[in-house]
């Protein structure tokens, strides 16, 4: 499906990323890269050989209501790619109308994504639909985080009138493995509930595939109490479920990256490779 | 006419019961490990985590799979089930929720069986064979509508919930009541919502319940099995 570049309005876009990695002559290259609006990537680097790292830019002025975004990346037989973003993704406070963002990974046998984005920050009063699904198939491998900031610590920016709708799916050849949906209202008690988001701006989802109860453990020794956040880590049916809560962005990453840190020599056989951008 | 109870009344009394022989007693859903933690210390505080987790989780994810899990088994139509059951599994986002659903699952799938339902045998010993999935079976084999399942349903996690809140806070059996009236209006409440919730708009997660779920699996005494 390709969705035409054109802008619905002069506020809101409309974008669609497409993009295809292949193993050629054992390097993961991008041979596909299909864009209409703006939605980037740049040109993937390898630091570490092999792994193809990839950094996904989102639309430079941030997502408001109205646009609609969408990606679409596959992954073929026995390729490993690493892709993550250079900064936030902002959602602005909306108009009334809904922002979406649909994002679509499907991995091969034998191919791995690492999907390591940076977080999600929703304004005051922003309306938005985020969705990722990621589709394995057969023996094909994932490790992935996504993280969100409800309104603007630094600005003292409550979150308390807008909608947010985001899910996370992960399935293995057409079954379901995870489905995740967070629901939060501005104004409502999640944010602030023990159930909820017990009090805490950032949350986080993390799913790691093929964990084993050793790589559970490895991981909760990992986690130093005085991380400044809440973590809890389970396993279901082999896949390694971390949720993390904490006061900004930054230490929540922080967290999260030292669970992937622990176990990606084990899972993947490589040392964490940390991309360079984040430190820019 | 008027001394005469709905047809599926009884039965609905029968599977809402504590006595239906599933071990749901066994079960705390994280409320161990949150009040262990002394986030809910007095009857207020477990009225606002039960009434939370039913308008925010219940009322998108186990009230409308219900719904339409009894609406699957009322036209004959397995294969949906099955699928909604799968998704349902998937759903339960910590190890001893997920465990929890599939023995209490399967509890039922024996049970039901063994009571003659030929249906069940087919869900016995399998990863996708979720508790709601049987419950919707046995409603609509004993003539339970998809309302009165769902009320149900909902009544008898709040009695189970509420048990396990008894013991643990621990509250006397008269703050046990006072929830559970208050915890009534909620119920129709989410099954108000089940009823007009779209496809689109199934299913919710809560982080907070799945991190007092997955804490409880390290914590050090324990009563309950989630």
């Amino acid at each position: 499906m390709s969705v035409p570049a054109t802008a619905l309005t002069a506020q809101s876009w409309r974008a669609h990323l497409q993009l295809g990695f292949e193993s050629r002559r054992g390097q993961t290259v991008l041979v596909q890269r299909r864009h209409f609006g703006p939605l980037l990537v740049q040109r993937p680097f390898y630091p570490e050989g092999e792994v193809c790292h990839t950094y996904l830019i989102h639309p430079p002025g941030g997502v408001v209501g109205g646009d609609e975004l969408r990606l679409d990346v596959r992954l073929a037989e026995g390729c490993h790619a690493l892709i993550t973003t250079p900064a936030a993704n902002k959602f602005y406070r909306s108009d009334g109308r809904l922002a979406r963002l649909h994002q679509h990974f499907q991995i091969s046998p034998n191919a791995v994504l690492e999907w390591l984005p940076q977080e999600a920050i929703f304004f005051n009063a922003a309306e938005a639909r985020l969705h990722t699904r990621i589709d394995l198939v057969g023996n094909a491998r994932f490790i992935g985080w996504e993280y969100s900031c409800f309104g603007r610590p630094a600005s003292d920016e409550v979150f308390v009138s807008g909608h947010i709708d985001q899910g996370l799916a992960l399935y293995r050849d057409g079954k379901p493995v995870l489905l995740d949906r967070l629901r939060v209202n501005g104004g409502g008690d999640v944010l602030q509930q023990p159930w909820g988001l017990r009090g805490h701006l950032v949350t986080a989802n993390l799913l790691m595939t093929d964990a084993d109860d050793s790589a559970l453990a490895l991981a909760r020794d990992a986690y130093t109490q005085d991380s400044g956040c809440e973590l809890s880590l389970s396993l279901v049916d082999g896949v390694l479920v971390g949720r993390c809560l904490g006061p900004q962005a930054m230490v929540v990453q922080a967290c999260l990256q030292s669970i992937v840190q622990t176990l990606r020599p084990k899972l993947l056989g490589r040392e964490f490779c940390r991309p360079r951008i984040w430190d820019t | 006419m008027m001394n005469k109870v709905s047809p599926g009344l009884l039965s609905l009394l029968r599977l809402a019961s504590p006595s239906l022989p599933v071990g749901a007693f066994a079960y705390s859903q994280g409320l161990e490990c949150v009040i262990d933690r002394g986030e809910l210390t007095q009857r207020d505080e477990v009225l606002s985590w039960l009434t939370g987790v039913l308008r925010n989780s219940h009322a998108y994810l186990d009230a409308p799979m219900c719904l339409r899990m009894h609406r699957a088994w009322a036209v004959g139509d397995e294969l949906a089930v099955k699928r909604l059951s799968a998704e349902l599994i998937a759903w339960r986002d910590a190890k001893e929720l997920r465990l929890e659903d599939r023995q209490q699952g399967q509890a039922l799938a024996r049970l039901l069986t063994d009571l003659g339902e030929a249906r069940a045998a087919a869900w016995l010993r399998q990863p996708y064979t979720s508790y709601i999935a049987m419950y919707s079976l046995a409603a609509v084999a004993q003539q339970v509508n998809e309302n009165e399942a769902l009320a149900g349903l909902l009544w008898s996690w709040c009695e189970n919930q509420v048990a396990a809140a008894i013991k643990l806070v621990p509250l006397g059996q008269t703050d046990g009541q006072r929830i559970l009236m208050k915890l009534q209006p909620v119920i129709e409440e989410v099954i108000a919502n089940a009823l007009q919730v779209d496809d689109a708009d199934v299913g919710a997660s809560l982080p907070g319940v799945a991190m007092v779920s997955a804490w409880h699996e390290q914590q050090y005494s324990r009563l309950f099995r989630s």
